[in-house]
């Protein structure tokens, strides 16, 4: 076989992983505070979708990037509020969102079903360094997201270890009352992280559309990478660093069944090729659950609930 | 919080009162309306007129009826399924695929078996195995739930892409046991006559809806009646007390969930039994395992009223394909923003009846000068 086929897959993987990347901060943000907000998979759809309707209607990239990111912001808002102001459920509230967020996508995105994408986020082309056999076209061939997606992580695991707001995020999501005494807002802290966190999200369906995507169509778009994300949270311990590492092996697992069928290498029939990224990632949260493992990941200890100061 | 001269606050209640109950979720199906509505006038049509059109083919002609009911005989199932995990706090968000294992699973039964059976015994011997692979296809995350305390939302929810992809396999990428070997078009191999039902007169609905009703009615008065409900109860307010009065956590853990995919895979065999005869991809496209979870939680896990809100939500769907077919078609999908909108609304709108809301005007407290 083709050795370049491969060297092609790994780079396809580490860009693949630029969404996912970028979905995991978003969550990892999120749950830090407390919130768990599994609505991503509906937030990458509804960006995604922004990103083609806006680049379809104006050519500009920029802006159908940045369109994205507020209607990520938009969604998360509407998490937030349920959540934290209302005190919903966060798991019925997050599915909500899917659910809103893929009959939204799928209904204003029917027009242009099927149609190509209008705008492309073009790979860089770093001179010496991309020339690089091997090395090059796995490192050094990628978009300017990819960089600053890397740089992102670099920037938040700081943010969350090495400055003050973030060892008041940390503390929010592990104990909410002592940062309540130290008269920080819990609300507050949790509503910025979980807005960011759906920034992050919107751009991460913004960007997979017009970079990896090839037209638009709602049942193959994001096809579950959303939730994928949501266990990538688990698989990098809650730390943004980590992130990476698993986003590339879990971008890996999504991009070996293209390659296989681009190969026509037909081991496997291409459906159960399909199953691998879920199958995958239900093996590394097994691998998680053992009580060893739990012990070192350290999750946020009050994820999921909700905080009020008069019941305590 | 205070605007103004107001001074807004919540104060929680003691007890609802009943009207309550009912004026949430019908005050967020008007928002939802609102909502859908806006998004209609914004690409084009006119929401009265499609409102109009999709009450008519969901709810109020014989047809759209027919359709509806034979629609939510699948989706009470699925809702019921839903609805059955949270009362344990357990969140099962896999019926989507072991709705399908239930497909296949009652196909296999179909073929293989309902021939050397009588009519009698050939529908419940389908319907029953139906369930056992839906039950089968939540064993591993309910295994880990109850062991380990892995978290059944993610783990369930990766499973149904496998089981979607299964089903895929077996009609579109292999030539077994489940492709019908007549023809070369992809489509299932038929079950046998006799695993069948017909259906009421020329309608779509089945006798099938009569189970899933009986069915809802049988677990409101078991969980209500019986040491298991009662525990389970215990359980979902208070682990803690649930341990200290010996009651087994992973037991009881296992057996909520194994039987919330029972019923969802009860959900897929109705399927097959019923409108299709074989194992259809067409299920794959109406999404009836996510649309449980939204009739679950909107029913607040109220058996009964999920056969209620299953009605509602399938009306929406049939009343929603059928405005697909119209000079301006308005997509399907517009039935989907609807459910997830009600949800919404339904979620915040429970703090209102959680809490009385309190608006006070505040003494200006003036500083003599």
């Amino acid at each position: 076989m083709n050795s370049n086929v491969w060297i092609l897959t790994f780079a396809d993987a580490i860009s693949i992983a630029t969404t996912l990347i970028l979905a995991t901060i978003g969550a990892i943000l999120t749950e830090r505070s407390g919130v768990i907000n599994l609505g991503v998979e509906g937030i990458l759809l509804m960006g995604a979708v922004t990103a083609f309707l806006v680049g379809d209607g104006t050519h500009n990239l920029w802006l159908a990037l940045f369109m994205s990111v507020l209607v990520g912001v938009a969604m998360a808002t509407v998490h937030a509020i349920l959540t934290i102001t209302l005190r919903a459920n966060q798991i019925v509230a997050g599915l909500a969102l899917v659910i809103f967020g893929t009959g939204l996508s799928q209904y204003i995105g029917k027009p242009v079903e099927g149609k190509s994408r209008p705008v492309t986020i073009e790979p860089m082309h770093l001179g010496k360094l991309s020339d690089i056999p091997v090395v090059g076209p796995i490192l050094f061939g990628h978009d300017i997201f990819t960089y600053l997606t890397w740089a992102g992580a670099l920037v938040c695991s700081l943010y969350l270890n090495r400055t003050r707001p973030g060892l008041v995020l940390r503390a929010t999501g592990d104990a909410p009352a002592t940062v309540d005494a130290q008269g920080v807002s819990v609300a507050m802290v949790r509503f910025v992280h979980t807005i960011l966190g759906g920034a992050l999200m919107g751009l991460a369906g913004g960007w997979f559309m017009l970079a990896r995507g090839t037209a638009w169509s709602q049942a193959a778009t994001t096809n579950g990478i959303g939730w994928i994300a949501l266990s990538l949270v688990v698989f990098a311990a809650w730390r943004p660093l980590r992130a990476i590492a698993g986003a590339v092996l879990f971008g890996f697992t999504l991009q070996v069944p293209y390659t296989l069928q681009g190969q026509q290498i037909n081991i496997l029939p291409p459906e159960i090729v399909q199953m691998l990224p879920f199958v995958a990632t239900l093996f590394v949260l097994v691998a998680l659950s053992t009580p060893r493992a739990r012990k070192l990941l350290g999750a946020p200890k009050m994820l999921g609930q909700p905080f009020v100061r008069d019941e305590r | 919080m205070i605007i103004g001269n107001f001074r807004i606050e919540l104060e929680p209640r003691l007890s609802s009162p009943k009207w309550l109950y009912l004026a949430v979720p019908a005050g967020s199906l008007v928002f939802a309306f609102i909502v859908g509505g806006i998004f209609l006038a914004l690409t084009g049509h006119s929401p009265i007129g499609t409102y109009g059109s999709l009450i008519s083919h969901g709810y109020t002609s014989s047809k759209g009826i027919t359709n509806t009911l034979g629609l939510a005989t699948p989706l009470i199932c699925t809702g019921l399924a839903a609805a059955f995990a949270f009362r344990m706090n357990l969140f099962n968000i896999g019926e989507e695929g072991q709705m399908y294992l239930g497909m296949i699973g009652s196909a296999w039964a179909g073929i293989a078996l309902a021939g050397h059976l009588p009519h009698v015994l050939a529908v419940p011997t389908v319907l029953i195995i139906g369930a056992a692979t839906g039950a089968f296809w939540v064993l591993l995350p309910a295994i880990l739930r109850a062991k380990l305390g892995t978290s059944e939302i993610v783990s369930t929810l990766l499973l149904n892409y496998v089981a979607l992809n299964l089903v895929n396999y077996f009609i579109y990428g292999s030539r077994g046991f489940f492709r019908d070997p007549t023809t070369s078009f992809p489509q299932g191999r038929g079950v046998e006559e006799t695993a069948r039902f017909h259906s009421f007169g020329t309608s779509n609905t089945y006798p099938t809806v009569i189970i899933a009703v009986l069915l809802a009615v049988a677990l409101y008065w078991f969980m209500k009646r019986s040491n298991f409900g009662y525990e389970t109860s215990v359980f979902a307010d208070s682990p803690n007390t649930a341990r200290y009065a010996g009651m087994n956590a992973t037991k009881l853990t296992l057996s909520v969930l194994l039987f919330s995919g029972a019923l969802a895979g009860l959900a897929g065999a109705m399927y097959v039994v019923g409108p299709a005869g074989k194992v259809d991809p067409g299920l794959l496209q109406i999404g009836l395992g996510y649309a449980g979870i939204v009739v679950a939680a909107l029913a607040r896990y109220n058996f009964v009223a999920v056969v209620l809100t299953a009605i509602l939500f399938a009306g929406l769907r049939v009343g929603g394909a059928s405005l697909q077919i119209s000079s301006n078609p308005v997509p399907i999908a517009i039935a989907v923003v609807l459910q997830g909108s009600v949800l919404l609304f339904a979620l915040g709108g429970e703090i209102f009846r959680r809490n009385r809301l309190r608006i006070r005007r505040v003494q200006q407290v003036s500083v003599a000068s």
